[in-house]
C-alpha cells in the first residue's frame, strides 16, 4: 500500500474523533494540533487504526508523532514488520 | 518571570473555572466533621466524594493504635525502606495483608499510586508488553510510561477485544501483563474478571488486578472482586490501596509469584520513596481486621448504594452502572456540569466533577462515592440536592450519549 492510501485511511478514521473542527485533513494536519484531539481521543483513535489494519501500535511509540503523515509513516512501519 | 509553555493549557483551564466562579479541583474542607460531614465555605456538607467506603478514618480503635504508635514510634521514618531500614511494623503489615488475601507475600508501597507505578515497572520494561483497559486508573498509564514497556490499550472491559489483541502479538502474548481494575472508579463499573482470567489462561500471560474500589466492598471478607468471584488463586497480583475501605495512605501488593521475594528491589518507587509513618501503619492493621470482620458494614454500603442509585434513577438520572459505591451521574457538558456540581455544594452536598478527558465517553459525570456510614436521611439529602437542580432535564436527553452508543 502506498503512503497516499494509508494517509487517507487515517484521514477517513481520525473524522469521527475530530467532530469536524477541520474541513480539509491532510497529511500535514496536526492531530493534536489543528484537530485538537485530547489524549483520550489520540489513543482512541490508535485502537481503530489497530483493529482497520490488523496490527499493535504500541502507546510508548507515538510520542513523536504529531501529524496525521507521520501517524500514516509509523502504520506503514507496522504493517510491513508483520508482513 | 516567563511563561512556562508547558503550563499554559492548564492556566487556561483554570482561568474558565475563575470566569465560572467554580473550583471543584481545588476544593478545602475547611474543618472535617466525621466520615460523612465537614465544613466547606462556612457550611455544614455531606461527604459523598470522598472514596470513605467503610467510614474507618474516625474508628476509635484506629485512632487509638494510630496515637499509640505515634508515642512509641514517632512522628515519621524518614526514609526508605531499602536505604533507610524498615520497621517491624512495615513487614508485619505485609504479612497481615499476605494472610489476609491467602497469598504469599505483600509488598506496601507508599500510596496507592505508587503501588500500580511501582508493580508494573517491576514487572516489565523495554522491549515487554503490558495490556491495559481503556479506562485505567492514571496510575497504571504511568506506571506502563515509567515501565518503557510495549502498551497496548484495549477496549472497555471487553475481552474478546483484549483476546484479539494479544493474538496480534503471536509469540510475545505469553510474556505480556494484563492490567485490569476490579470496580472502575470513574463509572463504578464492574470488570467481567472470569473472562478476562479465560484470556489469561488462554495465552498464558500475567494477571495484575487493582480492586482499589472493591476492596472493603465486594466479597464475604472484603477481599473485592477477586473474591466475590471465587477468582483469587487465578490473579497473580492484586493491588490495592490504603485511602478507600481502610480510611487511611499507602498502596500494597499481594501475590504467590517466586518473584515477590525480589519485585521490591527492582521497583524504583519503592526504593526511592519514604515509608510510610508508624501511625499510619498502625491505623491501617487495626483497620485491616475491622475491614475482614465487617460484614455488617459491607451491608450497609449495599443498602446505601442500592438507595443512591435507585433515587437517582427515579429522578430520571442516567447513571453509569449498577448500583454499586461508585454512582456516577452523567452530567453533559463540561459547563453545564460544572454549574450543577456547584448547585449541589451550594445544598450542601459535596460530590466529585469529571469532565473529559479525564471521563470515558465524552461526558462529564457528577461522581458519588458511597459509604457504609452515610445515614438514610443523608443519602435521601443527596438525592434531595440531585432534585433541585434546576436545569436537570438537560442532563435527562433521551438521546443516546457518547457512553452508550
Amino acid at each position: 500500500m502506498t503512503h497516499e492510501e494509508v494517509v487517507a485511511e487515517v484521514i477517513r478514521l481520525v473524522k469521527p474523533h475530530a467532530e469536524g473542527r477541520v474541513a480539509n485533513i491532510t497529511a500535514d494536519t496536526g492531530l493534536t494540533g489543528e484537530l485538537a484531539l485530547d489524549s483520550l481521543k489520540v489513543m482512541d483513535l490508535i485502537t481503530d487504526v489497530e483493529d482497520h489494519y490488523e496490527i499493535s501500535v504500541p502507546l510508548n511509540t507515538l510520542a513523536d508523532i504529531k501529524t496525521v503523515g507521520q501517524l500514516a509513516t509509523l502504520i506503514q512501519t507496522h504493517v510491513g514488520k508483520k508482513a | 518571570m516567563k511563561e512556562n509553555p508547558r503550563l499554559r493549557a492548564v492556566r487556561e483551564v483554570r482561568g474558565e473555572l475563575a470566569s465560572l466562579g467554580v473550583d471543584p479541583f481545588g476544593i478545602q474542607i475547611d474543618e472535617i466533621l466525621s466520615p460523612t460531614e465537614g465544613l466547606i465555605q462556612g457550611r455544614k456538607t455531606i461527604l459523598a466524594g470522598t472514596n470513605n467506603y467503610l467510614g474507618l478514618t474516625f474508628d476509635p480503635d484506629c485512632i487509638a493504635a494510630a496515637r499509640q504508635a505515634l508515642e512509641s514510634a514517632g512522628t515519621g521514618t524518614t526514609g526508605s525502606r531499602m536505604a533507610n531500614g524498615s520497621y517491624a511494623a512495615h513487614r508485619e503489615l505485609e504479612l497481615d495483608l499476605a494472610r489476609f488475601y491467602g497469598k504469599r507475600d505483600a509488598i506496601v508501597f507508599s500510596t496507592g499510586y505508587q503501588a500500580n507505578l511501582g508493580m508494573i515497572s517491576a514487572l516489565a520494561g523495554p522491549g515487554d508488553t503490558v495490556m491495559i483497559d481503556a479506562d485505567s486508573h492514571a496510575s497504571i498509564y504511568d506506571g506502563c510510561n515509567l515501565s518503557g514497556a510495549n502498551t497496548i490499550r484495549f477496549r472497555h472491559n471487553d475481552p474478546d477485544d483484549l483476546a484479539k489483541r494479544m493474538r496480534r502479538l503471536g509469540d510475545e502474548a505469553a510474556n505480556a501483563l494484563i492490567v485490569v481494575e476490579g470496580v472502575y472508579s470513574m463509572l463504578g463499573d464492574r470488570a467481567p474478571l472470569r473472562e478476562f482470567v479465560e484470556v489469561k489462561k488462554q495465552f498464558g500471560a500475567t494477571l495484575l488486578v487493582d480492586e482499589a474500589h472493591s476492596m472493603g466492598v465486594l466479597g464475604a471478607k472484603g477481599q473485592g472482586l477477586c473474591e466475590e468471584l471465587g477468582l483469587l488463586d487465578d490473579i497473580d497480583y492484586v493491588v490495592g490501596t490504603f485511602s478507600k475501605s481502610l480510611g487511611n495512605t499507602g498502596g500494597f501488593c499481594v501475590g504467590d509469584a517466586d518473584e515477590m521475594e525480589v519485585l521490591r528491589y527492582a521497583s524504583r518507587p519503592y526504593v526511592f520513596t519514604a515509608s510510610l509513618p508508624p501511625a499510619t501503619i498502625a491505623a491501617t492493621r487495626m483497620a485491616l481486621r475491622k475491614l475482614e470482620a465487617a460484614s455488617d458494614l459491607r451491608q450497609r454500603i449495599r443498602e446505601n448504594a442500592a438507595r443512591l442509585h435507585a433515587g437517582l434513577a427515579a429522578l430520571g438520572f442516567r447513571l453509569g452502572a449498577p448500583a454499586n459505591a461508585v454512582v456516577a451521574v452523567l452530567a453533559g457538558e463540561k459547563v453545564e456540569a460544572l454549574r450543577f456540581w456547584h448547585h449541589l455544594l451550594k445544598q450542601g452536598v459535596y460530590v466529585n466533577v469529571m469532565v473529559p478527558p479525564a471521563t470515558p465517553g465524552n461526558e462529564s459525570l457528577l461522581r458519588c462515592s458511597v459509604s457504609a456510614a452515610h445515614t438514610p436521611e443523608q443519602i435521601d439529602a443527596i438525592c434531595a440536592a440531585f432534585a433541585s437542580w434546576p436545569a436537570r432535564e438537560s442532563v435527562m436527553a433521551t438521546a443516546p450519549t457518547a457512553l452508550e452508543r
